[in-house]
């Protein structure tokens, strides 16, 4: 048995994170609130429409094409956007307001930005629900005789870049107030992390600004038909699915923190400057989604197959950090065993499961991504099921899990209330990563068997293969099980939200490894560099199985749009 | 301070987070890799002679080069005017009783070089023109019949929005994306008969489902 000395935190006695959260004012609290609060109804509403999707692709509902592509819609639009932006908003800001530690800086610029994030929220919803189905892109030529649908679409997604904007100023101005003040001479690595985020928030807004501002101009008659979203899309959406990995980075050094007492021990240089690989790492890679465009130049095509190599290296990174300061911490604390050391972490505690089991589909999610994003397996995976079928990992696995785990921490702070029942919080983790496996082997086997992503009736007039509404069926069973356990989790954190009960402070235990007996480090940490090795040792064996696949086909094409 | 073990260095810590770029090995072993190791398709695609062959599975990426039509860019710089006039006088040339267009459909009877390219089936023989128009909500024309080991040249084009193009193969698919007046070339053959699903990877509307085609192969 592995033993570990552990201190438990004292029952009752907040972490900084806590302390500060609570000691908010009144103002900061009511707008956080109510932030919270709207991203949540944007997840329920995204994890809605994204059931009924699932129920309809497996053949288990059946609707109307335009209103099974409203749905779908309403799914994306909802959960990429919405929920993805809202909780990046309210998390960026009352981490910076604890880490301030007398609240917002700028706060009506807070308040404006929430109000057009909330107004933009509400036309985007509208409009999915009523308007031309245009799926979350909002591609226009869908709709090239519906330019209502386009504009007020469009007009959705400028409201919530501009309150994106509003809300990083107010929150770079937290993050930066205490120095202007004179009370710290540099950032913390959370600081910095967090003025990071920030601007990464505005170069997100403005690429948004950029791919929908035509939109709402050629609905007005003051442009010319927006032809070129295509292209300006691909920039947002590049975006749009790293910068939410950037806060889960984020979050989990937040949560290590607060669960364990560790700080990186690597010092704070070295979070920052994986920080800022973010910056560094994230625009110059998104070439990869282009691979299937049929006019990309071969020079593109070289240049974009070769950064996408590195599209995982901050997060990769900031994994073995945070990994390697757990093991060492929890080293010098006595914890022997390859992988023991890991049963001292507070696993009772549902924030602490949700960022763990976060890390297990984190690896899942990433193995899959570098089968997609190598060039010449494009053609037989782009367009697929593939996609969704990989991206869950991450969208749900990943963010989804770890933001939760944040809100289990932060709201009962905020509101002063308790978490609801962590004894069923702590156990949705594995249902959730249960369902994602059913769907994401059901649906990374269909995509590689060519199952489109965007069709709800794949049999084809009986043309497809057989196997193509048994793997949809599939995909249904997971996502009705992931759907539940996340649902149950939100309702916990809801109910999180609007208790008013008294803090029970024995519910969630955490646990103390700040001080070893013995020097932090000295010991080997071997769990970053196994799990890293199994990583690519997993993206080995998919992409070999993927080019097997490939050259099996019985076809031999040459060039081309590439087809990829 | 005692010393600390390497696996808990800073340098060793940093080097993690570049594991996955070690995913080029596979990349290279496939000839699948970016410049400069390993880029070189030839590696692992077979000779263009191989083309016209029935050798069976081949690779479904081959250079470029050997097309001989500078394959990359998918334009093949012929403008959608062009493009639209080509695909018609293809559709009606070759247009069967049963519907379906057959690009050899008059050789039986015929021995001619339609559009200027040899329709003969030896190996290595000049691709066969074929075009393939996208629109809402299917393909122009909906079946094509081509023989087995003869190379054609597709170009498609769609004409109204972005479609796919994609053909279903079996166990996989091969993925197509076409914009809207931007023609897309590729060379391909069909190593096996069979009847083979062309079906539209990009939604494009209400009817998006039902777009559909199918390629015959004898």
């Amino acid at each position: 048995m592995d033993t570990i000395s552990t201190n438990v935190t004292p029952v009752g006695a907040p972490s900084r994170l806590t302390a500060r959260v609570t000691a908010l004012p009144t103002p900061d609290k009511a707008l956080l609130k109510l932030l919270f609060g709207a991203a949540l109804l944007a997840l329920v509403l995204g994890l809605a429409g994204g059931f009924v999707t699932a129920l309809a692709r497996a053949r288990a509902l059946s609707l109307f094409p335009d209103d099974a592509y409203r749905i779908l819609t309403l799914h994306g639009v909802s959960v990429f956007f919405y929920w993805l932006y809202l909780i990046q908003a309210a998390l960026l800001l009352v981490l910076a307001a604890a880490e301030n530690g007398r609240g917002l800086a700028l706060r009506p610029l807070a308040w404006l930005g929430a109000a057009l994030m909330l107004a933009g929220f509400g036309f985007s919803e509208w409009v999915s629900t009523t308007g031309t189905p245009l799926l979350y892109d909002g591609s226009p030529e869908l709709a090239a005789d519906d330019p209502r649908s386009v504009g007020f679409f469009a007009l959705g997604y400028l409201l919530l870049s501009g309150g994106l904007v509003a809300s990083a100023a107010s929150g770079i101005a937290t993050v930066l107030q205490p120095r202007l003040r004179g009370e710290a001479d540099a950032f913390t690595s959370i600081g910095f992390a967090l003025f990071a985020w920030a601007g990464f928030l505005v170069v997100s807004a403005i690429a948004a600004t950029n791919a929908f501002l035509p939109g709402v101009l050629w609905a007005l008659g003051a442009g010319p038909f927006p032809a070129d979203h295509g292209t300006e899309w691909h920039i947002l959406f590049h975006n749009l699915h790293y910068l939410p990995l950037m806060a889960t980075v984020l979050v989990w050094y937040v949560l290590t923190e607060h669960l364990t007492g560790v700080t990186s021990i690597h010092g704070a240089r070295m979070s920052k400057i994986v920080f800022a690989a973010y910056l560094v790492f994230v625009p110059p890679t998104s070439l990869y989604h282009m691979f299937l465009e049929p006019n990309l130049s071969e020079g593109v095509r070289v240049v974009g197959s070769l950064l996408s190599l590195f599209v995982s290296v901050p997060t990769l990174a900031a994994f073995a950090i945070i990994v390697s300061s757990l093991e060492a911490s929890a080293r010098a604390r006595g914890a022997t065993g390859l992988f023991g050391w890991m049963r001292g972490l507070p696993w009772d505690n549902p924030a602490m499961a949700n960022m763990g089991w976060a890390v297990v589909n984190m690896m899942v999610g990433i193995t899959f991504a570098f089968v997609l994003i190598q060039e010449k397996l494009a053609p037989m995976l782009s367009d697929t099921f593939f996609v969704p079928g990989y991206f869950h990992f991450f969208a749900v696995g990943v963010l989804t899990q770890t933001f939760l785990a944040a809100l289990m921490v932060i709201l009962p702070a905020l509101g002063g209330g308790t978490l609801w029942r962590p004894t069923v919080l702590r156990r949705m983790p594995v249902l959730v990563t249960v369902g994602l496996l059913v769907f994401g082997a059901a649906g990374i086997a269909a995509g590689f068997m060519g199952v489109p992503r965007r069709v709800f009736d794949v049999s084809y007039g009986g043309m497809a293969p057989a196997a193509w509404p048994v793997l949809m069926a599939l995909v249904g069973v997971g996502a009705t099980v992931f759907a539940v356990a996340i649902s149950v989790t939100v309702y916990g954190v809801v109910r999180s939200l609007l208790s008013r009960c008294a803090p029970v402070a024995v519910e969630a235990p955490v646990v103390d490894w700040r001080a070893g007996a013995r020097g932090v480090g000295a010991a080997p940490a071997w769990t970053g560099p196994a799990s890293v090795a199994a990583l690519v040792a997993a993206m080995y064996v998919f992409t070999i199985v993927a080019f097997q696949l490939i050259q099996s086909l019985p076809i031999i094409a040459i060039g081309g749009g590439h087809g990829h | 301070m005692s010393e600390r073990h390497f696996t808990t260095r800073r340098g060793f810590v940093a080097a993690l987070g570049f594991g996955a770029v070690s995913l080029y090995g596979a990349w290279a072993a496939y000839g699948a890799a970016p410049l400069p190791f390993g880029g070189h398709k030839e590696a692992a695609t077979p000779e263009p002679d191989a083309h016209g062959g029935h050798s069976g599975h081949g690779t479904a990426e081959a250079p470029p080069e050997a097309g001989g039509h500078g394959a990359h860019g998918g334009s093949a710089g012929m403008a959608p005017e062009e493009f639209r006039f080509e695909h018609d006088y293809f559709v009606e040339r070759y247009a069967q009783p049963d519907g379906s267009v057959n690009p050899h459909g008059s050789e039986d009877t015929h021995s001619h070089a339609a559009g200027g390219h040899d329709h003969s089936h030896e190996p290595g023989g000049r691709p066969v023109d074929v075009y393939l128009m996208a629109q809402k909500f299917a393909y122009s024309p909906d079946v094509l019949r081509l023989k087995v080991g003869q190379a054609y040249r597709f170009r498609m084009m769609a004409d109204d929005i972005t479609h796919g193009a994609s053909i279903q193969l079996g166990s996989a698919s091969r993925i197509i994306r076409l914009r809207p007046n931007t023609v897309t070339e590729q060379t391909i053959t069909f190593t096996k008969p069979g009847e083979y699903l062309v079906y539209c990877t990009v939604y494009c509307g209400q009817a998006h489902d039902a777009m559909q085609g199918r390629i015959v192969v004898g």
